[in-house]
């Protein structure tokens, strides 16, 4: 029995899409099933963990727990946006030089989160970044280094 | 050329992680992938009567349903590092624990397995309530297999001779692993070959296992690991659910993806067993040590076998002429342990650093003070000289780093407005450990070093590490160096676990690079024009892509000059480093060491637990990379974290289902859980190995549980005995 396909027109990383999706495919599926766009990840499936955290309307969101379907017309952002490989996003750049990963699962969430989180200007001083980027779980322990590369990006 | 080993230089595999570029096991697809959903048992003890797959092979998409009526019969898999491997899936219809697996259901889609596994209804015939106590009086107590204890000495004799005796039970709660990266596999058979994508931290013994399990060749078996989602022991075992996705690849002739769900991540890949430590110490009035008696009883269980070493660490920890540890299991209707960051060690630490904490207080020295006066000089139990022990300087730097001096004695004396404050210490003699290791080592005629092993990164650094080995090794540029792991058809090596790859590997991508040079010059042994002629190894250095005579760095030639003068690609060895062994040999082997302490701050109203600050001083021999050594200090101090105040696996005592497995109710430390940590590094390369290297994987873990209880007594004089300490115990 073939689902009924809900419509969606969404920008991804600048590039737009027209998809028919089923109205329970969860944006963190089709973003890593459909477009093959997997460096977001799944740590939890359940709003828990962050690993899946991505941009929408420039907001940090938790992919796993937003139905595809709500995105019709936003505009998202993934890890795969946010620099190429020749030129680093600057938190991806201070991300590795100081260390803020070990195994690198929850990296991408990271690093989404903590952009999401110099725009709400939550990056006011190390215990203010520390409560706002609790929402990202790193079961590695890189929470020092994380809270190091988002000040150096901060500029204080 | 600036040293390459020591130098904190970026973790390599850096900026893949960063763009979401490095492939997990959860990232890999195939064409015609099809995807498989694992039913679990939802009693703990019992057999399975009937399975009614009808509704679920119906569902759309569904191409196959296995359970253990349909099942092959299976071979049990080789032991692995800690002793026995979990046994084969389905293989019969008893069942052990809750959540164990009955039926895996393979679909074209994730969502059509998840659906259709849903479906398959399993009757149970369930019989006696299910041994899920400790102090069940129907459960086992038996030694634990392949006795791990040890004895010196005459405990009562010691005891008799004591003017002070402290007598306590601790307690550790279960513990699980939870790597971020579900794990996964995924299996691709193509003829009589399969490939297995898996986050494994030990290839090798993942491809043996399977051809074992399946009865096929090792060399029929490749096994894919390059990027593991963290794994912290747990992918140490092949776990039930790879062999599951291998099967059911083979069962319906596509490739297949299975990756476990957060809450199956608590019952499938072990976990850390819950421990019941009694300890007896008695000591003279100066404080001398005369007597340790640890006796440790984990969980585990009900059937297949399972090695937690807790109180072995204990017999080596001071300068104690009586001591005698042993290790017990119960038997219980639980998932099977694995290994956890310091398996064994993080629990016994606890008790025994605790233990040595109130024998301080019940003697009226600073607990500092104590541990200086029982240091461990030479090995204990064989009373050779260590190879290196600077758990001394640990005490010393760390008290000074610290501000240990600071500290008021008296419990609850010290605070700042509500929060009372405590400072603790504790202190880690972690065990020597490695194994044989294969390497690979090629030049080729761009003068770039190719360097390559069947070893693990889960985020330890390896990758980074051994580059820069390799590079200094051969006299080359970062840059000039690629390092490759995580591929069972590269030279063998050893689990990344233990606190051992580091040294294990090290030591083989040193051995490969001196092979490399060794054969670069063979080939120039009576080549007429080249400068190295008939030089050995011992004569020669190498720097900046080029050997030269030690005496003098302007005669010697490039890797390439010899590549192209001789008409050769290429140059390529493969070599093999065993660890020094221990028989007749002069100097104990000896592990790392370190002294932790902890600020801890506890709101007397709330009974609030904060980590202010801890300082972590290591003796792990030369440290091979200053930042990736931090981290993972850094890393385990903040898993010490979670042991000490929030981490408890909670069973339903009546169904024996696990009730908080999610990130939701299994606390795992947060950011804002984390205080400032300093960590030092103290001490000298080991003499026994040519890199000097001592493993600092899981060190970084143990103690920190025990610094912290100890903080909580000195802030509040509560003694809590019992981890994770939770504000309720101090209400």
């Amino acid at each position: 029995m073939a689902a009924t396909l809900i419509s969606l027109t969404a920008s991804v990383n600048g590039v737009l899409y027209e998809l028919g999706v089923a109205g329970r495919d969860t944006l963190l599926d089709v973003l890593r099933e459909r477009l093959a766009l997997t460096g977001t990840k799944k740590g939890c499936d359940q709003g828990a963990c962050g690993a899946c955290t991505v941009l929408v309307d420039g907001r940090r969101v938790l992919s796993c727990l937003m139905l595809a379907a709500q995105c019709d017309g936003c505009e998202v952002t993934t890890i795969e946006g946010l620099g190429s490989e020749a030129q680093l996003h600057p938190l991806q750049s201070a991300f590795v030089r100081h260390d803020a990963l070990q195994c690198g699962y929850c990296t991408p969430g990271q690093i989404m989160s903590a952009v999401a989180l110099l725009d709400e200007g939550r990056a006011g001083s190390d215990d203010e970044i520390r409560e706002f980027m609790s929402g990202n779980l790193c079961r590695c322990g890189a929470y020092p280094n994380i809270v190091a590369a988002i000040r150096d990006v901060a500029g204080r | 050329m600036t040293a390459l080993i020591g130098s904190g230089v970026d973790r390599v595999d850096g900026p893949a992680k960063v763009r979401g570029a490095a492939p997990y096991p959860t990232d890999v697809t195939y064409p015609q992938l099809a995807h498989a959903a694992l039913v679990r048992s939802t009693i703990a003890s019992g057999r399975v009567i009937a399975i009614n797959d009808h509704d679920a092979r119906a569902t759309a998409g569904v191409l196959t349903v296995i359970t253990h009526e349909t099942a092959p019969t299976l071979t049990p898999a080789p032991f692995g590092l800690l002793g026995p491997a979990p046994p084969p899936p389905l293989q019969d219809d008893h069942i052990h624990h809750h959540g164990q697996y009955v039926a895996v259901v393979v679909a074209a889609t994730a969502h059509e397995a998840d659906v259709a596994a849903r479906l398959v209804k399993v009757e149970y015939e369930g019989g006696d309530p299910p041994l899920l106590d400790f102090d069940d009086p129907r459960s086992a107590l038996e030694a634990t297999p392949w006795d791990t204890a040890t004895q010196r000495g005459d405990v009562e004799a010691g005891l008799a001779e004591a003017d002070v005796i402290h007598e306590a039970t601790y307690t550790t709660a279960d513990n699980t692993n939870n790597p971020l990266g579900l794990f996964a596999t995924v299996a691709a058979w193509e003829g009589d070959i399969v490939t297995v994508h898996d986050a494994t931290q030990w290839p090798a013994y993942t491809q043996a296992t399977i051809a074992e399990v399946f009865g096929i060749e090792p060399a029929a078996v490749h096994v894919r690991s390059p990027y593991v989602g963290g794994a912290f022991g747990a992918g140490l075992f092949v776990w039930q659910h790879v062999i599951l996705a291998v099967l059911a690849a083979r069962a319906v002739g596509r490739p297949v993806k299975l990756v476990l769900t957060r809450p199956q991540m608590f019952t499938g890949v072990g976990h850390r067993p819950s421990s019941v430590q009694s300890i007896r110490m008695g000591a003279r009035r100066d404080g001398e040590l005369v007597a340790i008696e640890h006796v440790s009883t984990n969980s585990a269980s009900i059937k297949h076998a399972s090695i937690e070493p807790i109180s072995g660490a204990t017999a080596r920890s001071y300068a104690c002429a009586n001591v005698a540890t042993t290790d017990q299991q119960r038997r219980l209707n639980i998932p099977l342990p694995g290994s956890m960051r310091g398996p064994g060690h993080a629990q016994g630490n606890f008790a025994l650093e605790s233990a040595i904490d109130e024998l301080a207080y019940a003697l009226g020295l600073d607990p500092l003070e104590l541990r200086l006066r029982n240091f461990a000089a030479v090995h204990p139990q064989s009373g050779l000289p260590w190879s290196s022990n600077a758990l001394g300087e640990c005490y010393t730097v760390g008290a000074e780093r610290f501000g240990w001096s600071r500290r008021d004695p008296e419990p609850g004396s010290m605070r700042e407005g509500h929060w009372k404050i405590g400072y603790g210490l504790a202190a880690i003699s972690w065990s020597w450990w490695q194994v044989r290791c294969q390497a690979r080592a090629t030049i080729t005629r761009d003068g770039r070093a190719h360097v390559c092993s069947a070893a693990s990164d889960p985020g330890t650094g390896t990758r980074t590490v051994m580059r820069q080995v390799a590079g200094e090794r051969l006299g080359l540029p970062l840059n000039d160096v690629r390092f490759e792991l995580g591929d069972s058809e590269m030279p063998w090596a050893p689990a990344s676990g233990g606190s051992s790859l580091t040294a294990s590997l090290g030591n083989a991508v040193h051995a490969a690079c001196e092979a490399l040079v060794r054969r670069f010059l063979d080939v120039v042994a009576d080549d007429d024009r080249s400068p190295l002629r008939g030089c050995s190894l011992d004569d020669v250095r190498v720097a900046e892509g080029r050997i030269h005579r030690r005496d003098d760095p302007s005669d010697g030639e490039h890797y390439t000059d010899i590549l192209a003068r001789h008409g050769l690609n290429e140059l390529t060895v493969d070599a093999e480093a065993t660890p020094p062994s221990q028989e007749n040999a002069e100097l104990a082997r000896s592990g790392p060491f370190a002294a932790k302490f902890v600020e801890v701050r506890v709101d007397e109203d709330l009974g609030l637990i904060r980590v202010a600050r801890i300082t972590t001083a290591i003796d792990a021999g030369r440290i091979l990379n200053e930042k990736t050594a931090r981290s993972q200090i850094v890393g385990g101090t903040i898993g010490g974290i979670g042991q000490a105040l929030l981490e408890e696996t909670i069973t339903d005592p009546g169904t024996g289902r696990i009730t908080n497995a999610t990130f939701g109710d299994y606390l795992i430390p947060v950011n804002a859980d984390t205080p400032d940590i300093d960590v030092f590094f103290v001490g000298r390369p080991d003499p026994l190995t040519p890199l000097g290297a001592k493993g600092l994987g899981e060190i970084g873990l143990v103690g920190i549980a025990a610094a912290i209880a100890n903080g909580v007594h000195h802030a509040t004089g509560r003694r809590i005995r019992s981890i994770p300490i939770t504000l309720d115990r101090l209400l």
